[in-house]
């Protein structure tokens, strides 16, 4: 009966989806206020449907009713409440359809939060987010169907897959959808902005928000995900250049690039016609990302999901949800120049900068994502292009954006730069030279490669903290163009700017400073582990909720003197026969710890896997400090009257 | 200071710009639609690429054997009898998934593995995750033993005659269909 309840509510979103796609369109068109006006109950009518929809299957799968053919293959009466509760998203059908809950909740949100908007531009973004609901509420309801019913029910389900049993994985796709989800938005502003024929600095204000906060969610979601695959993949990396990873890192550059130029538009009312395509490209790309997921059409070590069939429909949707709107640029882009008066030495040129760089990431990740594809097609071959790949062209152009990052923030509007500048570059380039000489001190026989990711870092940090210092000093007293305070904003641009270093630390104490062993070791071995002794006391079968383990008992000591018990074990999840493996960690802020337990048995002993990672959480710390920038800065700007452009310029 | 589109200069000079983004995404979604429609009609799969060294002496570039870096991989080991020579790595995941058609062909004849631009501790640890079925591992961590060979990528497997010389390249992980339906009737022909 509740399952029966969610699809008609799913249907009747659908058919109201339909109704906010069109009507508004329609009244905007021929200047009727009353059909302009029913975007917005009408997408509240949506909404509702959808939660219904979405509560009655987290219902199912919470009361484990096997008569939803869904709930059966993928849940079991066994599993804890919080795995039937994630379980609810970590499939298909239900994945499916937590998208288009925040989907329809974003466009919720802008009926209440919009009020300040011209109707024309509001009505228009509610319409092209009714649109690209109708088209996933269309996708779920012909292909996707959660609700469909089995019978006879059976007595139990088939479980959920024991890798996605993890609280990591419980809130990494919810969080994940919020970052793809949100610069849903962005694009439907782009879109009716592009249909206005209008995009201009109150334009720029208003959408800020929304690619902010999407911006934050897709941040930490990528964090998340790299988290799960650090301590369950039991790999010991961050980051594999998998093609699910790149789907999600391709709109979050995009995204970056698009916080940086939304807010020359903001501050100049200029680069708009680059801001509306960078803003129709994030939300494209993170289609491109789902497209990639649920298709298969890449070979993935995430790829839980995936399903040829339902790929026709999800390219329609793209080839619609893309092509249109990029026909709409091609059309009405060119009215949107105008000729910014900005010297080559500017605020301008910086940004221009940055979204270079990013948007060249970008392409680079595209390439090295679809280049395999691309080859499979011409030549029918099935390849990967790995990190080597990566390393070799992606590196080397953050590597650039970490260098400009230092300046960006120093140059003025239109031309020059600030004061701060001197001071700034004296800060870096100190800064630097402190690094690379303690670095050749500390670390005898050390690498170009670690040489240089030291010195960029100092760089970096040298150069922020610089001009934190030099504007807090310098605020208020009244020297032109540092005459208030330093905002909000500001010190959220520090802080995500901050998160990059501390991020950057990670990765290069991980990548330069890891130490690793692989051994096949008896009871009572003692192995050493950069400067510790581990010793194995044995393998133990144990009995878990839903699973059985085999158990290896390891003993980590510093100098004879005991740090921690660290039980790294395989688990057979008994329902569904798979096995997987747990890594034991000991996460410290100097550096993780990291044992996996490979096959083996006590006479040919068992095989460990050791790892020493310095510094491998600030990777996932640093992730966190930039989505609070994020934060910080919206919350700054939501403080401040709208029309207060003044903010903008910041000097 | 808002709603500044009177300034607005409409040029026609770099209209063409704005088509490119539009062009670019019907290329790439061209590609897609090819590649989803092949798969959906079956029609997509591995297939072997023409080398230009097919029935040319395998090449004779040398690297360090894994397990012992001072040692060099040398084919003529093996002289006398067909064998597999596989390039992988521990960061391909398709790698991962022909492990069991390798280990299932490696009763029939020796399977030398090439760790390409791979760590030799990220390859140990692979092996020991998914198995090694390899007679004999080379590292080749600047891949010049794949440039040599003329490898696309990872996975890429030659089959070599009992004379040296190579038979036949697939690029592309073996799975079971591979196995019975490419190599093993072509590993039958050398014998």
């Amino acid at each position: 009966m509740i399952a029966e309840l969610g699809h008609f509510a799913l249907i009747l979103a659908f058919v109201t989806s339909i109704v906010v796609s069109i009507v508004p369109l329609v009244g905007v068109a021929l200047g009727n206020t009353k059909m302009m006006q029913l975007a917005v109950p009408a997408t509240v009518v949506m909404t509702g449907g959808v939660l219904i929809a979405f509560a009655a299957l987290v219902w199912a799968f919470v009361t484990s009713d096997f008569s939803v053919a869904l709930v059966t293959s993928h849940s079991h009466s066994a599993k804890p409440l919080i795995y039937k509760i994630s379980g609810t998203w970590g499939n298909h059908e239900g994945s499916l359809l937590l998208w288009i809950v925040i989907l329809v909740s974003f466009a919720a949100i802008l009926t209440v939060s919009g009020t300040a908007m011209p109707m024309v531009l509001k009505t228009r973004t509610l319409a092209i987010q009714g649109i690209v609901s109708a088209a996933f509420l269309a996708f779920s309801l012909f292909t996707s169907n959660p609700f469909a019913r089995l019978s006879p029910a059976p007595l139990d389900g088939n479980g959920l897959n024991p890798v996605l049993q993890d609280p990591g994985l419980a809130l990494h796709p919810p969080t994940l959808y919020v970052g793809y989800v949100g610069l849903s938005m962005a694009f439907s502003f782009a879109v009716a902005g592009l249909l206005d024929g209008k995009i201009d600095r109150a334009w720029a204000i208003y959408v800020r928000p929304w690619i902010t906060a999407a911006w934050c969610a897709l941040t930490i979601g990528i964090a998340l995900g790299s988290w799960w695959a650090y301590y369950e993949l039991g790999w010991g990396g961050w980051w594999f250049w998998d093609p699910v990873e790149n789907a999600s890192l391709m709109p979050w550059l995009v995204a970056t690039a698009l916080i940086h130029s939304v807010s020359v538009v903001a501050a100049r009312g200029i680069f708009k016609s680059w801001t509306v395509l960078l803003a129709i490209l994030a939300f494209s790309l993170s289609l491109v990302g789902t497209f990639i997921v649920r298709s298969g059409l890449l070979t993935s070590v995430h790829s839980f999901a995936s399903d040829p069939a339902r790929g026709a429909f999800i390219l329609g949707i793209l080839l619609f949800a893309i092509g249109i709107p990029l026909a709409l640029f091609a059309w009405r882009g060119p009215q949107l120049i105008n000729d910014g008066d900005y010297q080559p030495v500017s605020r301008e040129t910086g940004l221009l900068v940055n979204n270079f760089l990013l948007t060249a990431a970008t392409i680079v990740v595209l390439i090295g994502t679809f280049y395999p594809l691309g080859l499979e097609m011409v030549s029918g071959a099935r390849i990967t292009v790995g990190p080597p790949y990566f390393d070799a062209t992606f590196n080397p152009i953050m590597g650039v954006l970490v260098l400009a990052m230092a300046f960006g923030p120093v140059m003025a509007w239109r031309r020059g730069t600030l004061p701060a500048l001197r001071f700034v570059a004296s800060g870096a380039i100190m800064a630097t030279l402190v690094a690379v000489l303690a670095g050749l001190a500390l670390f005898t026989g050390i690498s170009l490669a670690g040489l240089s990711g030291i010195g960029m870092i100092a760089w970096l940090s040298g150069g922020i903290l610089a001009d934190i210092f030099h504007r807090v000093k310098h605020a208020g007293k009244g020297r032109i163009g540092e005459r208030r305070a330093v905002q909000m904003p500001v010190w959220g641009m520090w802080c995500a700017h901050l998160g990059m270093v501390v991020f950057l630390l990670g990765a290069l104490g991980n990548g330069l400073f890891a130490t690793e062993t692989v051994v096949r070791a008896k009871p009572g071995d003692v192995i050493d582990l950069a400067g510790k002794e581990i010793t194995f006391a044995g393998v133990e079968a144990r009995q878990g909720p839903n699973y059985v383990t085999s158990t290896a008992m390891l003993e980590l000591r510093r100098d004879g003197q005991f740090l921690a018990r660290l039980e790294p074990e395989n688990r057979l999840y008994t329902a569904q026969r798979q096995t997987t493996t747990e890594a034991a960690i000991r996460p410290r802020l100097t550096g993780d710890d990291y044992a996996v337990l490979g096959d083996g048995d006590a006479r040919k002993g068992y095989t460990l896997r050791l790892y020493h990672k310095p510094l491998v959480s600030w990777i996932w710390a640093g992730a966190g400090l930039m989505a609070l920038g994020g934060l910080l800065a919206a919350v700054g700007r939501a403080r401040i009257p709208h029309h207060s452009a003044e903010l903008d310029t910041w000097t | 200071m808002i709603g500044r589109t009177n300034n607005q200069s409409k040029r026609a000079g770099p209209k063409l710009s704005f088509i490119l983004p539009l062009v670019g995404f019907l290329i790439l979604a061209g590609f897609a639609a090819a590649a989803l429609f092949a798969t959906l009609s079956g029609s997509r799969n591995p297939a072997q690429l023409p080398s230009v060294l097919i029935s040319k002496p395998a090449p004779a570039t040398p690297a360090p054997m894994l397990d012992n870096a001072a040692a060099t991989l040398d084919l003529a080991t093996f002289a006398g009898r067909p064998l597999l020579v596989n390039f992988f790595a521990s960061w391909c995941a398709p790698c991962q998934a022909e492990a069991p058609a390798l280990a299932l062909l490696s009763e029939t004849l020796p399977v030398i593995g090439v760790a390409y631009k791979d760590k030799p501790a990220d390859t140990q640890a692979f092996l020991n995750q998914y198995g090694n079925p390899f007679s004999a591992i080379g590292v080749d961590r600047d891949g010049r033993l794949g440039l040599a060979w003329g490898v696309y990528g990872v996975p890429e497997s030659y089959l070599i005659g009992a004379d040296s010389k190579i038979l036949l390249r697939h690029a592309g992980p073996i799975d079971r269909r591979v196995l019975d339906e490419v190599l093993i009737p072509a590993i039958r022909d050398a014998q």
